[in-house]
């Protein structure tokens, strides 16, 4: 570890109240490939923006090669050949691979394109004409031209965001063995962005680990450190409270049997075989790093995706082929991830907002009465605490909290049978977040069956009485919260199963 | 070095729209007075004559009235369609169609009872209308092509076949060579209610009501305006957003299609390229002045409908009709401009 490239000294970088990055340290060196670790919202991709010229930190600074830069745009970022491929890709869709390679004026390549675009496809594995347009490529083959496109503008220092989520196992092989031969033959410098204890083995020889906006671990040899130890850094001390869990369980009222679905365009598996089932009262978690299929597990539990194969049961109906309303008159009750945008309608009314579950019942009335509405909204109000001073005013002018109190309350005042909640308290504040968690107990203790899928593993802890880990779309391990030590949850979460 | 920035305002007043064209209206009267000075007409002379002309009698009323009849209609198709965040601006070629489906209807029928003729005819009309905009709501639902361009271009369609249906095979043999097909029956004139207002405007305030109770009281209203707010939304709820999309445009379509019907039967009384002079368009800007309320788009064109007859009737004195269009215009720009006001703030942020 001789030849340090990169170096930051306490960058600090805040939004606000919230410290994104607090005080952080980082060492790249030349000719390697580091492993940046850490959970979502750790502040990965603060960082990497930090170096790219994206974000400008408050605090700190920036070394490259021993000499103190301020690195204020993207343009100066890749002038001194820092270069990051995002998760979304920056590619033109309409241009040609070479016009896509050689847009930057930074490129080095524009006199011998064909011969640098001849070693580089060969690295890269990669079988398509220089004149094919990108919107031709499948998803895989655009990652490597955004990433060859940073070896043509020169950077030595290629920052790579999550670059596997969107591959498969064969690709992520094949991504491996590029990476490994530039480190190698060109001297690059890389960086992996990661939550998968799999690919920092496989991938890399140096790893860091954030936390919460602070490094907690730098310049740790791969080799040599444990899984477990790197779980531990990523997470923490995880709060072992939990709620009495003595309460009353019932009948089956959820049963989700060997539910498969495909990615209709690269026919990946999205979700595998996916079997539980959740009694009246249970608390069912389901945990795992976002992006593993719980969102499209969610979805078709609720009806709102159709195409899968296997057998969804509510309250012993077999509504595998029925649509969204007739799952709610089976009193079934969704609160999706994404609450404004899904849960609830961005530039249309809070009263309107209100009763998007119920609008189709008779209690509202054929003709949509006011009056009833009104009420009914009230009603919400007062029940939930919800602070809405204006039914008529814009949904996006409440608070993220009141928000989320108004989605939960919509979807809880018909004492559901079968509850999916997904990410109930991300983003919230403490209070908020209390709140969220003891209307679910209320729901749970009026016997609703309640799937909740979460991220955070001390909500896991403190709700669920049963927990299933869910990685690349497959329930790989089950847990009893009460003699299931955190580790082995985490340590499921990044992959590593036993 | 300061900068400014744009801030969405938390609360919008909810009469803004209203006050927006209370501003707009005078700041298009100051730019009419301006376009008048030069030239060297009085302004106040020309605006109460315009103002004489177009309400000061039970004729001249009901003129104004019978013109913004057509001006409503449309607009409130238009308002229709925005409900799920859609933009008809082919209102112009749906007058036509409706106006096209009149003829053809009256021409093929030998209907007798002058009542049912009627409200099939102006059936005839609202079918005529919706099947305009049938191909460019079917492009939108099914492979998402731009509602905008497609419904404009339709205008040129329908109105070269109107062009060749009034030269071609509807063409009037006692025209005397003027483009125009032969004049419906007397029997199916709509008849006036008193003065010259026909009974077209009573249709007119049926239909506001009817809009105003689709758009939002109506459990259809409902699903339209949170599939308008976010299709995921929609599907979440269990609403097929595309289908609300699709009936939105026809319903729409159709209340355009109507406006035609009616200005053929109560104005016109005959196909030819006469039949709208751009009421589709005005009618855009009635609705974008409203905010897209039904309410708005029946008193807003009304005014319209009286600065058109007032335009119309103060070129005796010399000034150009052309002056109500710059009214009808400028307003809608003024107008625009202070809503956008009442919905941002300009912040000053000081630059690190």
């Amino acid at each position: 570890m001789n030849n340090k490239i990169l170096e930051t000294k306490n960058i600090t970088k805040s939004f606000g109240t919230l410290k994104a990055l607090d005080n952080v340290s980082f060492n790249l060196y030349e000719g390697k490939i580091h492993g940046l670790l850490g959970e979502n919202g750790a502040g990965k991709s603060s960082l990497m923006n930090v170096l790219s010229g994206l974000y400008h930190p408050e605090k700190g600074s920036i070394y490259i090669k021993n000499q103190k830069y301020k690195i204020s745009n993207p343009d100066f970022a890749s002038k001194l050949g820092i270069g990051m491929v995002h998760q979304e890709f920056r590619l033109v869709e309409s241009f040609s691979i070479k016009d896509n390679l050689t847009l930057s004026r930074s490129n080095i390549y524009i006199d011998n394109f064909k011969t640098a675009y001849k070693k580089y496809s060969e690295i890269f594995a990669l079988n398509v004409r220089e004149d094919e347009a990108v919107s031709n490529l499948s998803v895989g083959e655009k990652q490597k031209i955004e990433i060859m496109k940073l070896i043509f503008n020169n950077s030595n220092i290629m920052l790579l965001d999550e670059p596997t989520a969107v591959l498969t196992p064969q690709e992520t092989l094949q991504l491996k063995n590029s990476l490994v031969t530039l480190a190698k033959e060109d001297m690059k410098t890389i960086v992996l962005i990661t939550h998968k204890l799999k690919e920092i083995r496989e991938f890399t020889e140096i790893v860091s680990v954030l936390r919460n906006g602070k490094m907690v671990s730098n310049d740790l040899l791969t080799q040599e450190v444990s899984n477990n130890q790197l779980i531990n850094l990523m997470m923490g001390k995880v709060k072992k409270s939990q709620i009495n869990k003595n309460n009353e369980i019932g009948d089956i009222k959820l049963e989700v049997k060997s539910v498969t679905s495909k990615d209709p365009v690269n026919n990946i598996k999205k979700l595998d075989d996916i079997n539980f089932q959740i009694r009246s009262g249970e608390i069912l978690g389901l945990a795992g790093v976002s992006g593993n299929g719980q969102v499209e597990l969610a979805n078709l539990i609720a009806g709102i995706e159709k195409n899968f194969e296997g057998k969804i049961i509510i309250n012993n109906n077999d509504v595998s082929n029925k649509g969204v309303k007739s799952r709610k008159k089976l009193n079934l009750s969704y609160i999706p991830e994404n609450r404004l945008g899904v849960g609830l309608a961005p530039g249309v009314s809070v009263l309107d907002n209100s009763i998007v579950k119920d609008y189709f019942q008779t209690k509202l009335g054929p003709h949509l009465s006011k009056n009833r509405t009104v009420k009914y909204l009230e009603n919400l109000i007062n029940q939930f605490s919800i602070k809405a001073p204006n039914p008529k005013a814009e949904i996006s002018t409440l608070s993220g909290g009141n928000m989320q109190k108004l989605l939960m309350g919509r979807e809880l005042i018909g004492n559901p049978d079968v509850i999916i909640a997904s990410q109930p308290t991300r983003g919230l504040d403490v209070n908020a977040v209390e709140a969220i968690h003891n209307l679910l107990i209320t729901q749970r203790n009026k016997g609703s069956a309640i799937f909740l899928i979460s991220e955070d593993l001390d909500e896991l802890f403190k709700l669920s009485h049963k927990l299933l880990v869910i990685y690349e779309g497959k329930v790989i391990k089950s847990f009893s919260t009460s003699e299931s030590d955190i580790e082995s949850i985490g340590l499921a979460m990044a992959g590593i199963g036993e | 070095m300061n900068k400014y920035t744009l801030s969405k305002r938390q609360a919008v007043n909810e009469l803004s729209t209203f006050y927006s064209f209370l501003a707009g209206f005078l700041i298009a009267l100051v730019i009419g007075s301006i376009i008048l000075l030069i030239q060297e007409k009085n302004p106040i002379d020309t605006f109460s004559l315009m103002f004489k002309l177009s309400i000061g009698s039970v004729n001249s009323l009901s003129s104004s009235l019978n013109k913004a009849t057509p001006l409503i209609l449309a607009g409130l198709g238009i308002a229709i369609i925005n409900t799920v965040k859609l933009w008809n601006i082919g209102a112009e070629g749906q007058i036509f169609m409706g106006a096209i489906g009149v003829n053809l209807f009256y021409i093929n029928s030998n209907l007798s009872n002058p009542t049912i003729l009627i409200f099939l005819l102006l059936l005839s009309a609202f079918i005529g209308g919706a099947f305009c905009i049938l191909i460019p709501a079917l492009a939108k639902v099914l492979f998402g092509v731009n509602e905008i361009i497609t419904t404009l271009l339709t205008n040129y369609i329908v109105i070269g076949l109107t062009i060749y249906l009034v030269n071609g095979p509807w063409k009037d043999p006692n025209s005397l060579n003027f483009p125009a097909a032969a004049y419906v029956g007397k029997e199916v004139y709509l008849p006036t209610m008193f003065g010259k207002l026909s009974y077209g405007f009573l249709i007119c305030i049926i239909f506001t009501a009817l809009a105003h109770y689709l758009k939002n009281k109506s459990v259809f209203g409902y699903e339209m305006r949170i599939a308008g707010g976010s299709e995921m939304t929609a599907i979440y709820a269990g609403i097929n957003a595309k289908q609300k999309a699709f009936f939105a445009m026809l319903i729409g379509g159709g209340f355009a299609g109507l406006a035609g019907g009616v200005e053929l039967l109560s104005q016109t009384h005959r196909v030819s390229t006469g039949i709208s002079q751009g009421f589709g368009y005005t009618a855009i800007i009635v609705a974008a002045i409203t905010g897209m309320r039904p309410i708005g788009i029946f008193l807003v064109g009304t005014l319209f409908g009286a600065l058109s007859i007032g335009g119309s009737v103060i070129q005796t004195i010399g000034v150009s009709t052309y002056i109500a269009d710059i009214i009808q215009a400028s307003t809608l720009f003024g107008a625009l401009v202070i809503q956008f006001f009442f919905n941002y703030k300009l912040l000053r942020v000081d630059d690190d």
